[in-house]
């Protein structure tokens, strides 16, 4: 089948006229999209503090990990038999509950700020 | 069908006449129906897919920047939508070896008639990859016209090119499995 063949067969296509109604279906549905209350933008303002707390969060507690590690490849021989890991996370532990603590009332406060927020 | 029409009802419906989107409804309906009806196939999907155009035309009306044509606008936001949802619900496509098998097996002793052929041509152009049956598609709309095919996919005519030209290629290496050479010259 020659290239010029394709090209007629492609180029006449049969044409198909729209149903009698479809311009009056189209119209209803404008009406409808219309008469919809747009979407409620996203208050980035708002969930701005929250977001900014929760990324502080992770931030410090992906520091907190890599600590961890780094202290626990220091300690090179466990008396106890423990693995290192758990040693290195029990020494400070103390360390990071103070920052935990810390974590947690940020976090809180955040929550209770935004719940104010949405309420107001 | 002039573009101050085209113009006038756009500038009505965007100070809040909504009554005026009937205007461009009226021109543009069977033009994007049948471009709907080129991608799908099939009459009542191609009016449901011209809908959905025609809404997000309407909400959409505010981004129509005024130095391009309105059909061209309208055109390239009705491919795009027929695009994508040809990707979300791909056509029910007959194989093209098991169709020229049926065509054998019926037709036996007769020649190829022309809506066979016609629609053998058609199979294969709905079994090519997307980006290709796009591109044949929109220049066999737009009058074999790479400008405007290449303005309606958003793409450069050179890409548009490129895809016709490798679209062209696999629809004559499919034909060519298919038919048998002698019918082919025939035809």
């Amino acid at each position: 089948m020659s290239d010029d063949s394709v090209d007629q067969i492609l180029f006449q296509e049969e044409e198909i006229l729209p149903s009698s109604g479809f311009a009056a279906r189209v119209m209803d549905a404008v009406y409808r999209q219309a008469s919809t209350p747009s979407p409620i933008p996203f208050p980035w303002k708002r969930a701005f503090p929250g977001l900014a707390t929760a990324a502080l969060t992770l931030l410090s507690v992906l520091l907190g990990f890599a600590d961890l590690v780094w202290a626990a490849s220091s300690v090179r021989h466990s008396a106890t038999g423990a693995p290192v890991l758990v040693l290195a996370f029990h020494s400070k532990l103390m360390a990071q509950a103070g920052w935990v603590v810390l974590v947690s009332f940020v976090t809180l406060g955040a929550v209770k700020l935004s719940m104010r927020l949405t309420v107001a | 069908m002039t573009a101050s029409e085209d113009q006038a009802d756009v500038e009505k419906v965007l100070t809040g006449d909504i009554a005026a989107f009937e205007g461009i409804v009226r021109r543009w309906q069977s033009p994007l129906i049948n471009l709907a009806y080129r991608f799908c196939r099939d009459r009542g999907r191609s009016e449901e897919m011209a809908q959905e155009a025609f809404l997000r035309a309407y909400t959409a009306l505010g981004q129509w920047r005024r130095e391009g044509a309105f059909s061209t606008w309208l055109f390239a936001l009705a491919a795009n939508i027929y695009c994508s949802e040809l990707r979300r619900i791909p056509l029910k496509m007959v194989n093209l070896e098991e169709a020229a098998d049926l065509m054998d097996l019926h037709n036996i002793n007769r020649s190829l008639e022309d809506e066979d052929r016609k629609r053998a041509v058609r199979n294969a152009v709905a079994a090519l990859p997307a980006k290709y049956r796009e591109a044949l598609t929109l220049f066999y709309f737009h009058d074999m016209n790479v400008t405007a095919a290449a303005e309606s996919l958003g793409l450069p005519e050179g890409t548009v090119k490129a895809r016709l030209y490798r679209g062209r290629e696999m629809l004559r290496s499919k034909l060519l499995r298919v038919f048998p050479t002698q019918r082919l010259r025939e035809a």
